[in-house]
């Protein structure tokens, strides 16, 4: 507790017992009272008055108040977004001579209805940004140098320049941003092929990769199937592995209404989150044994016969296996994995399947494991049994981290897909191609050879080992010798030790963000030279689309100019587009604007139509950004719990165009609110499972059975994908303009450049572009088809690890050998040395790596140091007690010295570490490797420092929950 | 202020006078007598139209309900 | 007349927060004044529950009968604030304060200057001319003479604290508790900062200039 609000002096809590009891003496006090009997009962009120009285008032970092008179004169309202999470809370900012004054809730907002949690009501300090990067910098003698923007760009330039060609353009490792707009995520990815590598990734690798790929793999699309505010329709809500109530606030929003509306809540987790103080029920799980507990429930609910039949005989393939695993889990397995007991787990499987519809919330709780992608698809096949998913209340309702994590993986710097999940084949890239006006040849001729381009590149969770690992075991030329981090924290990535050495080796490290971020202190650290920081600009400072977790696209306006000698991030891509020589190409269907200083940038509207142009796949087709501002204007005439405006001009779309919004902006499609939902037409948001894995495995139909297609299609059967074969057979190629058949001949739907094939099927014929087909219970492209519980590799458990053991290890997997059995066993008995669960998570107040909250006034204020929560059982047995420094080391021989804050919020056997703290490296406080003045507020201990090797199975998801440590006093 | 002060010296005195019973200055309410405030419909926006003022608290108000939007 | 109250509904609070930095947004905080908080009990067990605390702006508020200078003062709609030229930092009003509200920072800022107390205004500032810069600086921004209400309940995450007039804000906080099933439900401070409702329903007579 002392460390979660040290503002009230290091006992928060404590005084609030105080304080608890002044509100008794207050009933008292409330009584018309002089001096005098104030003087005789001041006893009692003084504990209540403690509360304030220890508050720090040293002056750190004061904010600086805009010196702008409170008038009204020349005052403009533009409005944005909110930069932090998923939600999309809707931002107005006034703003007065260029200087952005106040900022108002936007109640029109029909996704936040003008709330913002901590994060979102602070947002107006970043027009302030004392602790930004403000000119471009590089390291001379271990020392930070101010430098011009043009030698940054020529240097740097020239360095990636030499290195391409030394050693190839694969030797080069580009990390892109979550934090980036779609123009921006976009243009990284166009930018990147055109250096020629796929050695590219950001954010969503490490927070819901795992999701992404076991969901599409399902049913189709991974992605929120629902929304926040279709949860207002919930009526029970099972919350696995997410601490929405710190990590998304203003969802909560919806949830607590809902469940003043009879919703009921569940949470599961290691730890009593805020999220499970709000719960009806919270059960207590060991970490990382999500698939036990699900496997669990269905239990109780195929014995109990809770399960949909009518729903699964339609609309759902290859059940029956995974029955067989789920039936083996009988409650005292369970229970031995788990620690669940059987009543609380039956609990929980009744609540879901008597409160129809209902819904469940995963985080990273269930992504960020070597498993990862098997937790996320015992989740959809919960779903898939309760006859949950379509269903307004219901669905999978992911919850992303970053306010574009959800953009950024749609069309984004992905290494193993082009935007809109195209993938890398020839084809895709060919279709690109033709979007972006380049010749297909020319690209090829950037790249090392036509396999390294349709070869998935490293992910960002292993860059590391790009860097370390033997040349001749990478399955790639070169090891990596450069690496740009732009718009992203290295302390969200684990293995931190192992960090400094990649640094230490790498020729060149470029930093390109708002912040100088942890990576330059790290980078400080470890060299002298070879690094350079470039300041880019935040969202605030420029303008562009960025998706929700709910799918919804919103524009931001721009609200001031770049600060300092910051830079949008498109400005910089086209900077060194121009230096690598194909500006031409990568600008070519952009009209350039020029900025205050001269410097040349795409205009982020003609970045999105060319978006619009290409990613049919997943309906990125239809949000024109004309129709974008016309959605941000008239926020007030969205329903909030439908999206859907009434009347107005938007009359019948939904709320920012949720993808997929099919077809040409032209078509007028409304967005789809709910995916996979047959009770609505297609031109109203319907839809149902997708066709994209055949139509027959086993000598059974992969397709939807007759009568379980979406409302008013003409087809009511399951059908495959549509293309001009189908069209043909069909009879409907005619319905096709002559312009259309034209572009259409020989395409698919997601290949067809006019979008006529979308149109006649959808608009004409009320059918599903990618086809009707049957969710996939059984994934039998991936490792393991039926989701099977292991062990993670670092488990307290040797026992289990016996029983349930880590599959083999790989030999190129994302270009790099990866270890499972062969580490697991080494380290079986390590739990002896190493007894305690050790996971993280997020605090409401930060986000991320946290360079840019812990740089907010505002927001450090509130959370002054980094903690670890400890059971008071393992404070004891190690010795120390509440508010002392421990030590938390970990089998890495990482050491963390942070504050200890024992508390019950943990189970005896876990200790539970924030993530966004770096600035602190054993113990030592880095200040002094971080550029003069941009330093953020707050730094501590970074838990990633200490982290252990582990990666997910399909998609390289880096394991942060479950690993081990021990605690020990300072 | 000053007022204030010629408050406190009475009390002073009256203490002196009065035992336990004077120690502090008797509250009443509505003594304040610093520095005038202005109401807050007048002058800004409002140009004293109250009515207009409460008409935009009111609807204001309404906006942290959000039953208004969604059942 | 409206009479302004605050409520913080402690079913809905989730301890985010918002409220605390929506207030250092608005009245462009200097650091180490806060002048809202979030308390929670039984933090981390069940049963925990959180509500946000500032002044409350009591019916009869201890503050103003205990200040030897006399600096407080209540609008007609009933928010308490206080003069700060008045104000000779003693410390009396946070004696007897139930919540804690008053506070005394000692920066440099002018928000603290000399000692002086801060506290909660309603975002309705003090006693200088509405929206001038003399009035920002010493008490904050005034949104009441905006026509709008204090940006912490604006901006609440789960529209846990509200503010504004006491009979739409009981209003509202009650359709909540009705469709909870929990009719005796009680906001937290409520009884405390404005008596029973009966009590707090008529306008104290001339309290304000």
């Amino acid at each position: 507790m002392l460390t979660r609000k040290s503002h009230s002096g290091g006992a928060a809590r404590a005084d609030f017992a105080a304080q608890a009891a002044s509100t008794a003496a207050g009933g008292v006090l409330a009584a018309t009272m002089d001096r005098r009997t104030f003087l005789k009962r001041s006893g009692l009120a003084a504990g209540g008055g403690a509360l304030a009285t220890q508050l720090p008032y040293n002056m750190i970092g004061a904010a600086e108040a805009a010196d702008v008179p409170a008038g009204k004169g020349g005052a403009e309202v533009r409005r944005t977004v909110c930069t932090h999470c998923s939600v999309g809370c809707a931002v107005d900012a006034v703003v007065e001579n260029g200087v952005w004054t106040r900022q108002e809730p936007v109640f029109d907002s029909p996704l936040n209805l003008g709330a913002h949690c901590a994060k979102g009501a602070s947002v107006r300090e970043h027009g302030h940004g004392e602790h930004r990067l403000k000119y471009p910098m590089k390291l001379v003698d271990g020392k930070w140098k101010r430098i011009k923007w043009e030698e940054a760009i020529a240097e740097v330039g020239d360095k990636l320049l030499a290195i391409r060609k030394e050693s190839g353009p694969d030797a080069t490792y580009w990390i892109g941003s979550s934090k980036h707009s779609n123009e921006q995520a976009y243009l990284m990815r166009k930018f990147v092929s055109f250096f020629g590598t796929n050695n590219m990734d950001h954010q969503a690798r490490i927070c819901h990769s795992t999701t992404v790929a076991g969901v599409a793999n399902t049913w189709g699309y991974g992605a929120m199937t629902n929304s926040y505010n279709d949860m207002q329709y919930s009526k029970a809500a099972l919350y696995i592995g997410s601490n929405a109530a710190e990590a998304h606030p203003v969802s909560l929003l919806h949830m607590l209404h809902a469940k003043e509306n009879g919703c009921k809540m569940a949470v599961v987790d290691p730890r009593f989150t805020r999220t499970a103080a709000k719960a009806d029920i919270f059960t207590r799980i060991r970490s990382g044994t999500d698939i036990p507990f699900i496997w669990g429930m269905l239990y109780h609910i195929f014995k109990n016969g809770w399960e949909d039949k009518a729903y699964i005989d339609a609309r759902v393939w290859g059940l029956d296996k995974v029955k067989e695993e789920i039936m083996k889990w009988t409650p005292d397995k369970v229970e031995e994995v788990t620690g669940c007991k059987e009543a609380d787990v039956y609990r929980v499987a009744e609540m879901m399947a008597k409160n129809k519809p209902s819904t469940v919330v995963w985080c990273m709780g269930q992504t960020q494991h070597t498993i990862g992608n098997a937790n996320v698809r015992a989740m959809c096949i919960l779903q898939l049994v309760l006859g949950n998913v379509g269903v307004s209340g219901g669905g999978t309702n992911i919850f992303r981290g970053h306010d574009n994590v959800q953009g950024a993986t749609d069309v984004g710097p992905n290494p193993d897909s082009l935007p809109g999940y195209y993938g890398l084949a020839a084809g895709s890239w060919k279709h690109w191609c033709n979007v972006w006006g380049v010749d297909y040849e020319w690209v090829k001729k950037q790249y090392a050879s036509q396999a390294m381009m349709e070869k998935s590149g490293i992910t960002v969770s292993r860059w590391i080992d790009g860097v370390l690992e033997k040349n001749e075991l990478i399955d790639q030329d070169s090891n990596l010798r450069a690496v740009i981090y732009w718009g992203m924290a290295p302390n969200s990535q684990t293995r931190g030790l192992e960090m400094i050495e990649a640094i230490k080796k790498l020729d060149l490290l470029v930093v390109i963000d708002p912040y100088p971020s942890a990576t330059a202190a790290m980078a400080a650290m470890a060299r002298k030279d070879g690094v350079y920081l470039l300041p880019a600009c935040t969202q605030f400072e420029t303008s562009g689309s960025r998706t929700a977790s709910n799918r919804s696209l919103q524009w931001g306006e721009k609200i001031i100019d770049p600060l300092f000698e910051s830079k949008s991030d498109h400005a910089i891509m086209h900077a060194f587009a121009k230096k690598f020589g194909f500006e031409n190409e990568l600008c070519k269907n952009y009209q350039m604007v020029k900025d205050k200083t001269g410097w040349e940038e795409p205009m982020t509207e003609d970045i999105l139509r060319e978006i619009n142009r290409g990613c049919w796949t997943i309906g990125y087709t239809g949000q024109s950004p004309e129709r974008l501002k016309l959605h941000m204007k008239n926020m007030h005439t969205f329903d909030v719990k439908t999206l859907k405006a009434k009347g107005g001009p938007c009359d019948g779309e939904y709320f920012g165009l949720p993808w997929p919004c099919y077809g040409t902006p032209e078509m007028k499609h409304p967005g789809t609110p709910n995916l996979y939902d047959t009770s609505k037409h297609v031109m109203d948001g319907g839809g149902n499972f997708r066709a994209n894995f055949g139509v027959e495995r086993d000598g059974t139909s992969l397709l939807a059975a007759d009568g379980s297609a979406s409302k008013g299609a003409d087809l009511q059967m399951g059908y495959p994908e549509f293309d001009h074969v189908l069209l043909k057979k069909l009879g409907w190629w005619e319905e096709l303009t002559d312009d259309e058949k034209k572009k259409a001949e020989g395409k698919n739907w997601k290949t067809d450049p006019s979008g006529g094939i979308i149109r006649v099927a959808m608009k004409n014929h009320g059918c599903h572009p990618f086809g009707n087909a049957r969710a996939r219970a059984l994934v039998w492209n991936f490792p393991d088809a039926v989701p099977v519980h292991r062990e993670p590799i670092y488990s307290p458990r040797p026992d289990l690890v016996e029983k349930y053991p880590q599959a083999a290890d790989k030999k190129a997997f994302w270009r790099l050998p990866t270890l499972y059995k062969s580490l697991q066993d080494k380290v079986k008995d390590i739990s002896k040395e190493y007894p305690i669960v050790m996971t993280s998570g997020r605090l409401v107040e930060y986000e991320g790596g946290g360079d840019e909250t812990r740089s907010n006034p505002w927001l450090a204020y509130l959370q002054q140091e980094m903690f670890a929560e400890v059971n008071p059982k393992d404070a004891n047995d190690a010795g120390f007690r509440n508010g002392d420094y421990i030590w938390v080391e970990t089998p890495t021989k990482g050491r963390m010295k942070v504050r200890a804050q024992v508390t019950e919020r943990v189970g005896a056997g876990t200790v539970f570490l924030p993530f966004h703290f770096a600035g602190w490296w054993q113990g030592k406080d880095m200040l002094e490797y971080y550029p003069e003045g941009a330093a953020p507020i707050v730094r501590g201990e970074s838990v990633n420092q200490g982290t252990t090797y582990g990666y997910d199975q399909v998609t390289m998801m880096q394991e942060t929950k479950t690993t081990l440590c021990r605690v020990v006093k300072a | 202020m000053k007022k204030a002060l010629c408050a406190a010296l009475t009390a002073t005195f009256a203490l002196a006078a009065c035992g336990e019973y004077s120690q502090v200055a008797n509250y009443k309410p509505g003594s304040y007598s610093g520095k005038s405030d202005t109401r807050p419909w007048e002058g800004g926006q409002f140009a004293g139209n109250k009515q207009a003022w409460e008409a935009a608290l009111a609807n204001r108000n309404q906006a942290q309900n959000e039953y208004k939007r969604a059942q | 007349m409206a009479r302004m109250k605050f409520l913080c509904d402690a079913e809905r609070c989730i301890e985010c927060n918002g409220c605390v930095t929506a207030c250092m947004n608005e009245h462009d905080m200097p650091w180490g004044v806060s002048r809202r908080r979030v308390v929670t009990i039984n933090d981390g067990v069940p049963g925990e529950r959180s509500v946000s605390v500032a002044c409350m702006h009591c019916s009869d508020a201890p503050c103003m009968a205990v200040c030897p200078t006399d600096c407080f003062y209540k609008t007609e709609e009933g928010v308490v604030l206080h003069n700060k030229d008045a104000c000779i930092g003693c410390g009396y009003c946070f004696f007897a304060c139930p919540f804690g509200a008053p506070q005394f920072p000692n920066g440099p800022a002018a928000f603290g200057a000399r000692g002086k107390m801060d506290k909660c205004t309603f975002c309705a500032g003090g006693p200088e001319e509405n929206g001038s810069k003399a009035e920002q600086e010493k008490y904050g921004r005034n949104r009441l003479a905006e026509g709008k209400l204090p940006l912490c309940a604006e901006m609440c995450s789960t529209k846990a604290l509200l503010a504004g007039d006491a009979a739409v804000v009981s209003d509202i906080f009650r359709e909540r508790v009705l469709r909870r099933g929990k009719a005796n439900d009680v906001a937290w401070g409520w009884a405390t900062a404005y008596g029973k409702p009966e009590q707090a329903a008529p306008a104290a007579k001339g309290e304000a200039k």
